[in-house]
């Protein structure tokens, strides 16, 4: 039992991770219907803008004289207003050019994948392959409850991912712009007749979804402090993976389906083999779309004439 | 006010305005008839100033409002700027929103402003929306669709409305009732263009028409004297 309880604590944490990520794809896909397979890899990107900010605050010999604390309250902002930069770029230089020019959606999701290659690749050739390692910026503490262990840093991060939800949910339920990102979703044409610029909504989208990749990242690198270029990869296919299965376009469903994913995960290496993971996993995901080919929360489009 | 001068405009290579010339005054209602395909809609799209590939691209000539030309402007400042926006063919109204949501989003380059008036207009001038305000849009029927893209478009606070087709697929009274409407909103100083494949009851609304034929214009005139003239009744109005 305590095992199992255990193996629950470890799953929210990855679940958190992946319901980062996944709400960043489905942000994207709900409003412009573009899979943005360069997202786990600006989840990747958001991990060394973490890295990169909070050492260069933290040089002993540099101007700053921030104590730890600091430097991670500046490096949360910081590297999420990065990494949104990093998003709203590939919008710009790749996506919208080929949007404006009426290209099918197929050749975008292309571009958009190999966006990722080169974000992946131009790392390596900058960086180099040697691993970084973020310092530590927070104190590990480890409660105890039961016989079950859980540090401050699992906490924080399963708090942020629920946080991040219901601030995401808000937006795009009660605000205007929330309001223009489901309006686009529907019908990207009438947008401008009502008087708003599309390409503010689209920038908007790309720059909520990477920020959100990069504070994922930064939690990510503050729980695995080992940094490689290719960090983005997996874990970002995976958490596509789970924003289809709680069904794409919808926020719920990328939380929902990021948490189940990693349930999933965890319980089958926790009583299984564990090179049996991926395989069991994909194969239960795989029997979710059999049965709901939309996803959990995704419904069918139907359109109205 | 809104002049268009020699206006050709294409969908890629291919041509489908051929220098069209037509005006419109402050307050007229103006309609544009022709069969499909003679360029009606995209007309308005061009006017609109809507960016390819749904919408063309304008080849030569010009459009102007009040002297100035529009050709440089994007679609969203023709309707915050020059306050003429559209209510497209299809109607194309938000369905994943409610009719609220709907009317409280073409406000937005009015930000800050108190819309509670206007919204209550819009509930006055058509009360069945005021019924559903609070229903997803796409649970509405074709006709009480087509009062939520005309009272979309008036939250908008245009000054010129542009309509495509706004009598399609309605049952003859509502169709009846809608253009009332029109003729109500422009003699409170609405200036409208209508696009209609019904030509019969375009031009018993409005002030002067314009018949097009793949891609030119070649009737024009007040409206009472094209429902009258014997090649226009022939070819557009059953005889």
């Amino acid at each position: 039992m305590e095992f199992f309880l255990q193996q629950c604590v470890n799953a929210l944490q990855w679940g958190s991770f992946y319901a980062l990520i996944a709400l960043g794809y489905t942000l994207v896909y709900g409003v412009l219907r573009l899979i943005n397979f360069a997202h786990g890899d600006v989840f990747m990107v958001g991990a060394y803008l973490a890295f990169f900010v909070s050492t260069s605050l933290l040089a002993p010999d540099g101007m700053f004289g921030f104590s730890r604390e600091v430097v991670l309250v500046l490096t949360i902002p910081l590297t999420m207003i990065l990494t949104s930069m990093v998003g709203v770029t590939l919008e710009r230089i790749a996506y919208r050019p080929l949007m404006r020019k009426g290209a099918h959606r197929l050749y975008v999701v292309i571009t958009a994948l190999m966006c990722g290659l080169i974000l992946e690749n131009g790392n390596l050739a900058l960086l180099g392959a040697s691993r970084r390692t973020l310092p530590e910026l927070l104190d590990k503490t480890v409660y105890h409850i039961g016989g079950i262990a859980v540090t401050n840093l699992k906490l924080w991060v399963v708090f942020t991912a629920v946080l991040v939800f219901f601030a995401l949910y808000f937006i795009v339920t009660r605000t205007r712009i929330g309001m223009a990102m489901r309006a686009v979703s529907w019908d990207r044409f009438a947008l401008p007749l009502m008087g708003i610029p599309l390409e503010q909504v689209v920038v908007f989208t790309f720059a909520l979804g990477s920020a959100i990749a990069g504070l994922g990242g930064l939690l990510f690198a503050m729980s695995y402090p080992v940094l490689e270029p290719y960090m983005g990869a997996m874990t970002g296919w995976k958490a596509f993976i789970a924003a289809v299965v709680g069904g794409i376009g919808d926020i719920r469903g990328a939380f929902v389906g990021g948490f189940l994913l990693a349930f999933v995960e965890v319980m089958v290496a926790a009583f299984l083999p564990s090179t049996f993971r991926d395989l069991f996993a994909f194969s239960i995901l795989l029997i979710i779309l059999w049965q709901r080919p939309t996803g959990i929360f995704g419904k069918p489009l139907t359109t109205k004439i | 006010m809104l002049r268009v001068t020699n206006l050709k405009a294409a969908y890629g290579k291919i041509e489908a305005l051929h220098g069209i010339s037509f005006h419109v005054e402050k307050g007229e209602i103006v309609t544009l008839i022709g069969s499909n395909g003679a360029g009606k809609s995209t007309t308005l799209k061009a006017l609109m100033r809507l960016s390819p590939p749904e919408s063309p691209t304008v080849t030569g000539g010009d459009i102007t409002f009040d002297g100035v030309s529009i050709l440089g402007m994007p679609a969203h400042r023709v309707v915050s700027d020059i306050r003429m926006t559209l209510a497209p063919e299809g109607r194309r109204i938000f369905g994943n929103l409610t009719v609220m949501e709907n009317l409280q989003l073409a406000s937005w380059s009015r930000k800050g402003e108190d819309i509670g008036k206007e919204i209550d207009r819009i509930f006055e001038l058509f009360p069945r929306l005021a019924e559903r305000a609070r229903q997803r849009s796409d649970t509405l029927s074709g006709g009480e669709q087509q009062m939520l893209a005309v009272g979309r478009a008036l939250m908008t606070k245009c000054s010129v409305l542009l309509l495509d087709e706004p009598s399609m697929g309605l049952a003859p009274l509502i169709m009846y009732d809608m253009f009332r409407t029109l003729k109500k909103l422009n003699a409170e100083g609405l200036t409208i263009i209508v696009v209609e494949q019904n030509a019969h009851l375009a031009l018993k609304v409005a002030d002067r028409g314009y018949v097009l034929d793949t891609g030119e214009i070649i009737a024009e005139g007040p409206a009472e004297e094209l429902l009258h003239r014997p090649e226009i009744k022939a070819a557009y109005l059953g005889g």
